[in-house]
């Protein structure tokens, strides 16, 4: 077999009769060399000696930021935020649709109580703040047979369907005993 | 001796590139090519647009994690399955190199496809054969040679263009890429800078980089050298015919030397796409592009040769042995392939419509004593496979009595949508002296499908004893 010869006599060793030479290299691939020696003075300088613009790490940061920001801005928690939800007929409307789907099975229907408390009377296990209603559906009370509706639901039905509950409170659909303590 | 070979036929001597010009080519390989470009081209502009099932034969949604492949529906929990694929494209990429060399650069490598099938039709078109793009080349800057430069770096980015956004179409779908369009750049930036960026490395690539890919950064072509032994087949010269070559002589004196069929007219190195001499055996720069194989028989004709000293032929053949296929290396890739290739099919078979998986939720303990009665709470997680919406049935059943509350029985789920469904269950402690399964079944109105798993009620030991 006759091996191409190359045109350079530069042989640095051979070894296992495998030739190592010193040839030319393309000269695009040299300057794509130089260009990244080149940009990496240009990189510290930006980003390490000026920091005039912003690492990975904070920019990943200041995204996680605005997105937390974004969904609080988007599903405000707060008791009157919550309330006034629950004056809103569209809001109120999709949470019962939720309720029917969701929570019925444990508490009825009319809310009126099966396997879990009556969400129509003055008796309350935990607290009715609107709030504290909306975690209870959120995270649940696992230990009482509560699931946690949170993942399931997602933030936005979650509101809607404390809305919902917030609305028919206190209007006595007969049902389930009482549970709880009166809340006035 | 011959002449050394340069160091790299694309390059002079003092580094700079040496821009190739490779003459046309008429012959039964290019035509075969030219057959086969065009198909691969066809599948791949039109892959988008034909619906297999309401879908695009190939749409790869990566945003949404969906993934429709010929009719079939997949998540990202099936990508697994592309292990088993990549496997069987790989030894069989494997497999034809050991038997036939590099027939994958020369015939089906998009570089290979795309420069020899369209963009260098196009420069031939604007800029004519060989002699004339030299000639053109060495010109000095006129206004003729201008227009032309133009039109040729028009007609070069604008096939950019299009197989840019037909990649683009792949990923979102033709309607889904006309939307972006009309909504303009601004609104779909990220879109926008993928395909303006896939096409400027195009632009770059076909209109300068060319066989620099394949000869210096292809870690592919790098790979072959190892891949290939002594019996794969490959292009080559047979220098036993051929040697020594000289100028074909009409009458020769009686006392000339013998001559070999090679009349050193060069047409081999004119037509190489990366600017070799085949007549130096086999290299690594060479594509098994087969032009100097049609070249060669061209010639051959002309002067009343027999066809093939430029032809297929593995080392071994060239030293005087036989032709040998099937060697311990060939039979194990070959049969790799098929192995991957089975396990892929098998996959694809078994794929269910949909998932579901029983859970114990986080946070909630395993099981709850509430006076006298036992409760646990689970968690189902259905996901659906089907490629449209699919209503699912949930029932948990005891063999014991049992208060059985599931979150919500019934359950609408988009296509590759997935919904988690509480259940808790409640037995007296009487019924828990032997421990008790329940049975969770999930039925899938869609396919019909019915799915029935095994969960065992946890209790605190000795309770109902």
């Amino acid at each position: 077999m006759n091996a191409p010869q190359s045109s350079n006599d530069k042989v640095v060793h051979v070894y296992d009769d495998i030739r190592e030479e010193d040839n030319q290299l393309p000269n695009w691939w040299l300057f794509i060399l130089f260009a990244t020696i080149v940009f990496s003075f240009g990189y510290w300088f930006v980003f390490h000696t000026t920091k005039k613009l912003p690492n990975p790490p904070e920019v990943y940061a200041a995204d996680v930021d605005a997105l937390k920001k974004a969904r609080a801005a988007a599903n405000p928690m707060s008791d009157e935020a919550l309330a006034d939800l629950a004056k809103d007929p569209a809001a109120v409307t999709a949470g019962k649709e939720v309720f029917a789907s969701t929570c019925a099975s444990c508490h009825g229907q009319q809310a009126q109580g099966l396997v879990g408390p009556n969400l129509t009377d003055k008796f309350w296990i935990h607290s009715n703040k609107p709030v504290e209603l909306a975690k209870a559906v959120d995270l649940g009370f696992p230990d009482k047979g509560m699931p946690p509706w949170g993942p399931v639901l997602g933030p936005d039905k979650v509101r809607k369907v404390t809305a919902y509950v917030l609305s028919i409170q206190n209007t006595n659909v007969a049902g389930k005993e009482p549970q709880g303590e009166p809340v006035e | 001796m011959q002449a050394p070979a340069p160091i790299l036929g694309s390059m002079k001597p003092d580094g700079s590139r040496l821009m190739l010009h490779p003459a046309d080519v008429k012959g039964r390989w290019m035509r075969a090519r030219r057959i086969v470009f065009g198909a691969l081209i066809a599948f791949y502009v039109l892959a988008p647009f034909i619906p297999v099932g309401g879908r695009p034969m190939i749409q790869l949604d990566v945003q949404h994690r969906r993934f429709y492949l010929f009719g079939g529906t997949f998540n990202a929990q099936d990508f697994w399955m592309v292990l088993l694929f990549a496997l069987s494209l790989a030894f069989g990429l494997l497999l034809v190199t050991a038997w036939r060399g590099r027939v994958w650069c020369g015939w089906a490598c998009p570089q290979t496809v795309f420069l020899e099938g369209v963009y260098r039709p196009i420069e031939r078109f604007i800029d004519g054969p060989r002699e004339k793009r030299l000639k053109l080349a060495q010109e000095p800057l006129s206004a003729g040679k201008l227009a032309r430069r133009v039109v040729k770096y028009a007609a070069f980015f604008l096939v950019s263009v299009l197989i840019a956004h037909t990649a683009t179409a792949l990923f979102v779908s033709p309607k889904e890429l006309w939307l972006m369009i009309e909504e303009g750049p601004r609104a779909h930036l990220e879109a926008f800078l993928l395909t303006t960026g896939f096409t400027a490395i195009l632009t770059f690539n076909f209109t300068w980089f060319r066989e620099q890919f394949c000869v210096v950064l292809c870690p592919y072509g790098r790979l072959q050298s190892v891949l290939h032994d002594k019996d794969s087949i490959t292009v080559a010269y047979r220098e036993a015919r051929g040697e020594p070559r000289g100028k074909l002589v009409k009458n020769p004196a009686p006392d000339t030397p013998k001559q070999g069929d090679c009349i050193d007219c060069k047409r081999c190195v004119v037509v190489c796409p990366t600017g070799i001499d085949i007549r130096n055996g086999l290299q690594m720069e060479c594509l098994a592009c087969d032009q100097c194989v049609d070249a060669c028989d061209e010639v051959m004709d002309r002067i009343g040769k027999p066809r093939g000293l430029i032809g297929f032929a593995s080392q071994n053949e060239l030293a005087g042995q036989g032709r040998k296929v099937l060697r311990p290396r060939v039979m194990v890739y070959a049969a790799l392939m098929v192995l991957s290739m089975v396990a892929l099919t098998v996959s694809l078979a078994v794929r269910t419509p949909f998932e579901a998986n029983v859970f114990r939720p986080r946070g909630a303990n395993p099981f709850i004593v509430d006076g006298a009665t036992v409760r646990n709470p689970f968690e189902v997680h259905l996901f659906n496979k089907n490629p449209e919406a699919a209503r699912f049935h949930l029932s948990v059943t005891a063999p014991v009595p049992a208060q059985v509350v599931v979150g919500t029985p019934e359950v609408e789920l988009q296509s590759l949508t997935d919904a988690r469904v509480p259940v808790s269950v409640s037995i007296d402690a009487q019924h828990l002296g032997k421990p008790v399964d329940l049975v969770l079944e999930v039925r899938d109105d869609t396919s019909g499908e019915v799915r029935q798993k095994t969960i065992r009620f946890l209790a605190p030991l000795g309770l109902g004893r």
